[in-house]
């Protein structure tokens, strides 16, 4: 857990203007984020500094499924070699249709499981830093800061932008 | 909607009350009135009686139903194919609307996308039920057992399997990923055991700006993975029957025609669901006659394709007079004749010249007729596919006609009540309405002033989500 100072703005503009204002604090990259209840445009009021990497997990999710697709179309003809409608045992236009449903079948659960372990879910860490007015149309301005000289700068900046209410709080971003 | 009085250049979310937005939005899930007590009740009782039925024909047999020789497939094959047609617009609709941005698409997705879940629950119970011995349905997953028996593969009803296994567990999860912060806004909103179950279910979604960037790549990358997934579902179906060689089913249009056909009934479908929550919730200031509008304007889209497909089908065995494939056609204007004027009345001669009127679109009462007309005229067209083609197969010798019996319809009334009951629990306890895209569409609409009038503008952010996906 680390010290995280939480303003509340009224909207987009001051949340943007003490987005600005804490870059001159030299804070690390990903230290700073907001909280909303809306989807704000990546730079309109911080940074999202890490690369999206999950749609990768999704096409390896696709060959996987592809791969066990193919797997179990050709275990079973060889398990269970039976003639149907006069086709050979191991027949391609049937592999290609189990192959498909399942490579798909792979590539959303991988998009799932890339995506939600990228977004954080499934981790519930006992302090998270959360503000329900967020759903008011509040815009919860959050800094992790290391040291009081760099809270109280951070609080001050947060304040002079048009906080509502600034607090810090000890908890994980 | 307002709540603060706007000013010039602020977006429409800065000037509405939101706390009164949702508790517009949620009103399924903070009032519980006597209807849906009672709604639930009714559909509860024709489930059971629906049960009740099954179980009697799984323990005396299939000769309880209208089967006979040669019509071994009857009201549940055509069931199947018109539920799991019903499926297909909900979930396609939501992704094509949220890839192409579709700004009016918010308010119809939630609804839609479980239209299609729960469609498709009912949609997949059907090959169990006709299975006959149906508690052997395990037979069909491939695991080592001492019989050494493993799933033909070969077999179009196991590609059928596996296509709407992953279109059933594609559409729950976009349906649930598309619900997670609207979760997480009731988690915040609510107390007591409601809290926690909205809060294992939120799976610890904030809204930091890191987790909103990845949601919206995963929601385009779920978009524009379902949208095949969707269209090889019913293509699949279709080649249920394509791949026999029975009259009037091996036809290699049988894929496209079905995938129109269930996009068809689907839209159909979207704008009754649409119809009765707005009336059932008093939505009607979210789902507005622009919504009815649009979906009214692809209907009439696909009441085109679908006579011109079924034109096109008709026209070639006409000319050709294949003796085996015009004895299935005329038997059309025998003994199913019933069934094929409802066909053609219902899905055409009806909503096409009424969808064509815009005073019909915008009417939320108008349009329920072509709609309904659509999902009735539909599924005749999958009895008159269905069955036809057994009862008058390829020798005279063994024509038979075929028609249901009480069993078939009670199981099959059981099924439609599973439906109503799993969507209004749904309602009850999931938020109908995406509020966080009905949010975010205020979010980045402004009032613009163009010349002596001001008209709305809606931003996007060009490119980013598609930059990934």
């Amino acid at each position: 857990m680390s010290t995280v100072i939480v303003g509340l703005f009224e909207g987009v503009e001051t949340a943007a203007r003490a987005g600005r204002a804490l870059k001159g604090l030299s804070l690390p990259a990903g230290s700073v984020t907001t909280i909303s209840a809306v989807p704000l445009p990546d730079g309109a009021v911080v940074t999202d500094p890490a690369p999206i990497r999950f749609p990768r997990i999704a096409i390896a999710g696709w060959f996987v499924g592809a791969a066990a697709g193919l797997g179990l179309s050709l275990a079973t003809y060889m398990l269970y070699p039976l003639v149907t409608g006069g086709k050979t045992i191991v027949s391609v236009p049937p592999t290609l249709i189990i192959t498909y449903e399942v490579a798909m079948l792979g590539a959303l659960l991988g998009t799932l499981f890339g995506g939600g372990r990228e977004m954080g879910l499934l981790r519930f860490p006992p302090k998270a830093i959360h503000d329900p007015r967020i759903h008011d149309g509040k815009i919860a301005l959050c800094a992790r800061v290391e040291g009081d000289e760099q809270a109280r700068r951070a609080i001050e900046a947060m304040r002079e932008a048009g906080g509502i209410e600034v607090r810090a709080e000890e908890g994980e971003l | 909607m307002s709540g603060v009085a706007p000013r010039p250049g602020d977006h429409h979310l800065a000037h509405t009350d939101e706390a009164k937005l949702f508790e517009r939005l949620s009103r399924s899930n903070l009032v519980t009135t006597w209807k849906w007590y009672l709604g639930v009740g009714i559909a509860g009782a024709v489930l059971l009686w629906g049960v009740i039925v099954f179980m009697y024909m799984a323990l005396t047999g299939m000769g309880v139903t209208g089967y006979n020789k040669p019509v071994f497939w009857g009201l549940y094959e055509a069931s199947l194919v018109f539920w799991i047609g019903l499926s297909h617009s909900g979930t396609l609709i939501s992704a094509i609307l949220r890839l192409t941005h579709a700004t009016w698409r918010a308010p119809v997705l939630r609804g839609a996308e479980a239209m299609t879940a729960f469609t498709l629950m009912v949609g997949g119970l059907i090959p169990i039920i006709h299975l006959g011995r149906n508690w052997r349905v395990y037979y069909a997953l491939p695991y080592p057992s001492s019989r050494e028996l493993w799933p033909n593969m070969r077999s179009p009803l196991m590609w059928d399997a596996m296509a709407i296994t992953t279109y059933l567990i594609g559409s729950l999860t976009f349906l649930y990923v598309g619900m997670i912060p609207d979760l997480a806004l009731l988690r915040d909103k609510s107390a007591g055991w409601r809290r926690k179950f909205y809060s294992a279910l939120s799976l610890g979604f904030r809204g930091t700006h890191a987790q909103w960037r990845r949601y919206h790549v995963a929601s385009t990358l779920f978009a524009i993975l379902i949208i095949p997934i969707a269209v090889s579902v019913h293509s699949i179906v279709s080649w249920d029957f394509a791949m026999a060689k029975v009259p009037g089913w091996h036809s290699t249009i049988f894929a496209p025609y079905f995938v129109v056909g269930a996009i068809f009934s689907g839209i159909a479908g979207v704008v009754i669901v649409m119809a009765i929550l707005r009336k059932a919730f008093r939505l009607e200031s979210v789902l507005t006659p622009l919504h009815f509008d649009n979906l009214g304007k692809l209907l009439c889209t696909m009441t085109l394709l679908w006579g011109y497909f079924y034109f096109t089908e008709f026209l070639t065995v006409w000319y050709n007079r294949n003796p085996e494939e015009w004895e299935v056609f005329s038997s059309y204007a025998g003994p199913y004749l019933p069934l094929f004027l409802t066909m053609i009345v219902c899905n055409f001669v009806i909503p096409f010249p009424m969808l064509c009127l815009k005073r019909v679109r915008r009417s939320v009462s108008l349009i329920l007729v072509p709609a309904i007309s659509i999902v009735i005229g539909m599924y005749a067209e999958r009895l008159l596919i269905v069955i036809p083609s057994l009862a008058r197969r390829n020798d005279p010798f063994i024509w038979a006609n075929y028609f249901p019996t009480w069993v078939e319809f009670s199981v099959m009334a059981g099924a439609a009540a599973m439906f109503v009951l799993l969507y209004m629990l749904f309602a009850k306890f999931f938020p109908i309405m995406a509020i966080s895209d009905i949010k975010e569409r205020l979010f980045h609409t402004t009032d613009r002033t163009i010349g002596g009038t001001t008209v709305e503008s809606i931003a996007r952010v060009e490119g980013e989500e598609e930059a990934h996906a």
